[in-house]
């Protein structure tokens, strides 16, 4: 039984750097809105790490699956919102809405896509996103490029006061939640067949197709997963936190290179690496941009590039390697 | 009964005949040798038994049944495992990880969970004698040792047959003495068909092999028991050229000098 525990002593620190977010931002004044950015960070992190970093394949067009998770959350909230009595009901079918839309499109994508091989697939994924941003502008579904806004139609649901404390506080608490339970599953997989096998197929992908691996199988498994929780994530941040949504904002694939720097930053496939790396990628961004207004990103790629060379396993792998034979190498994978 | 059978296999790529009309047959705990010069075909023989290749002409049975157009991932749990000319270790996973992957997918059953695999990655760690190395990333080690860890991922799969691709290709004579050693006490003991591939070293083969396949130019040239195998002059003269060219040749350079 204390083994059992044991697997799971690598979340400590991982849950102790969101318990920090969540304390600093309700006891500092004026840290929240800060440490939203950060939790939003991490949560994108933890979740694009379950798909590039445990398969080692690169998702160009990772932001569609936010996108339709926004959507199906203001799907939710526009179509059902006159129904009386529902409350917040409607919240949780737009996240089942969310889910069952992202993992629609991951499949679609993933079976055709992941048929191809390492470069390949990212050239194949790279149009999804603006893809989907000019059918659902061109085709005019879900009001094409007017977008909905549905500030009106959540304060009918929650009341004004509720909504309000919806948009500024709860929403960022759920992308703690969603990262935390990102990093559960994660180490999860990684304790499982799952993550034996999509070691396995990252490290030599011939060599477990012969050792018995049905490597499509697994790497369909960690799409779905990584893509659902950029679902929860996008009907969270993108539609509760700020209820509109327009197409070009929500498929910009800015968010998806974000995601990569975040995920390399902090060290690819580890469960600590996406918290380290949403962190150093959040607060630098935040605070180059306070001090030098106009001029963050010429500082900010330059940091990139010494940190990527300086410790080309992420800023965990790094740390890994360092702890390896200490005490700490129980809580830091 | 046979456990594996080539029936007139074909495979090429563009122009190029790669294997041409190649049968074999392997009994259940037999060793065999399949012995050719570099382009030969022995590697592409091996992917089409393997699964990585489907072959455009011919059939592969393997214990009775009809495998020829199956994935790779569903002949493994069969019982056909391999190693790799040049070994593919999982480089950032530990020995212990690897050879654990093989008990994990590489049985039939599939019903191995993980804990059970570490277990039996141990067992195995102790049998190919890499203990010492059981928790280092295997990308570490040297040539020798990984060589020695993909027979070890190849045996947690339970192979009823092993298809070991240059196994020895750079390795210390002494070293290859102890392998072949190693090698044929495994497959004693677990009962598995050895098929060993080899391009030169010649000293394995017989070790190993109590029969030879020849290849030359992806068809079969002679199939036999090793030591007749190898004096076969047609076999010399693959590897060596016709006597009379070669003495030529050497007249040739004598009068350029």
């Amino acid at each position: 039984m204390r083994n059992e525990l044991e697997k799971y002593y690598p979340l400590i620190p991982v849950f102790a750097a969101y318990l920090a977010m969540f304390l600093i931002g309700k006891n500092v004044t004026g840290m929240w809105q800060l440490m939203g950015m950060l939790a939003f960070y991490c949560a994108l992190g933890q979740a694009f790490n379950i798909f590039l970093g445990m398969t080692g394949y690169v998702d160009f067009g990772y932001v569609a699956f936010m996108g339709v998770g926004t959507y199906g959350m203001a799907l939710g909230i526009t179509r059902l919102a006159h129904i009386e009595g529902l409350g917040v009901v409607i919240i949780i079918i737009g996240f089942i809405l969310s889910l069952l839309m992202s993992t629609m499109l991951s499949i679609a994508v993933g079976a055709v896509a992941l048929r191809l091989r390492g470069a390949y697939f990212a050239i194949a994924t790279i149009g999804v996103n603006e893809g989907f941003r000019y059918l659902i502008e061109g085709a005019r579904i879900w009001n094409g490029s007017e977008g909905m806004i549905f500030n009106a139609q959540l304060n009918q649901i929650l009341g004004r006061e509720a909504a309000s404390a919806l948009s500024t506080f709860w929403a960022d608490i759920m992308v703690l939640i969603i990262a935390a339970l990102a990093a559960f599953v994660t180490l999860y997989y990684m304790r499982s067949k799952i993550g034996y096998a999509l070691t396995a197929l990252r490290e030599d992908e011939d060599a477990a197709k012969v050792m018995g691996i049905n490597v499509t199988k697994y790497k369909i498994i960690a799409f779905i997963t990584s893509a659902c929780f950029a679902g929860l994530l996008g009907a969270v941040s993108w539609a509760l936190k700020t209820p509109y949504v327009f197409p070009p904002e929500v498929f910009e694939i800015h968010y998806t290179v974000e995601a990569i720097i975040i995920v390399l930053l902090g060290g690819a496939g580890t469960l600590l690496g996406p918290v380290a790396g949403g962190l150093i990628y959040g607060i630098s961004k935040y605070y180059l941009s306070i001090i030098l207004p106009g001029f963050q990103l010429l500082i900010f790629a330059p940091i990139i590039i010494i940190i990527i060379i300086l410790f080309p396993e992420g800023v965990v792998g790094m740390l890994k390697s360092k702890v390896k034979d200490s005490a700490l190498a129980r809580f830091i994978i | 009964m046979s456990l594996l059978k080539l029936e007139n296999i074909t495979k090429r790529f563009g122009g190029l005949v790669a294997v041409d009309r190649v049968s074999l047959e392997i009994k259940s705990g037999e060793s065999i040798g399949i012995v050719g010069p570099n382009g030969s075909g022995k590697t592409t023989l091996f992917n089409v038994i393997s699964g990585v290749f489907f072959p455009e002409e011919g059939k592969v049975i393997f214990d009775g049944q009809d495998i020829t157009t199956l994935p790779p991932y569903k002949r493994a749990p069969l019982g056909i495992g391999r190693t790799f000319q040049i070994s593919r270790p999982f480089h950032s996973a530990t020995v212990r990880e690897n050879i654990a992957v093989g008990a994990m997918f590489g049985t039939l059953s599939g019903k191995v969970s993980v804990d059970e695999s570490l277990d039996i990655a141990d067992y195995i760690i102790e049998r190919v004698g890499i203990k010492e190395h059981r928790d280092k990333p295997a990308g570490t080690l040297t040539p020798v040792e990984k060589k020695l860890m993909e027979i070890g991922r190849a045996l947690a799969m339970k192979p009823r047959i092993l298809l070991m691709d240059e196994a020895m290709a750079g390795m210390h004579p002494n070293d290859i003495d102890e392998m072949v050693g190693f090698i044929k006490k495994i497959a004693e003991e677990e009962k598995i068909a050895i098929v060993a591939m080899v391009e030169h070293i010649m000293r394995a083969v017989i070790g190993i092999a109590e029969k030879v396949i020849v290849l030359h130019q992806g068809a079969k040239l002679v199939d036999a028991p090793t030591k007749e195998a190898l004096e076969d002059p047609k076999v010399v003269e693959v590897y060596l050229g016709q006597p009379q060219d070669a003495r030529r040749w050497i007249k040739y350079w004598q009068q350029e000098e």
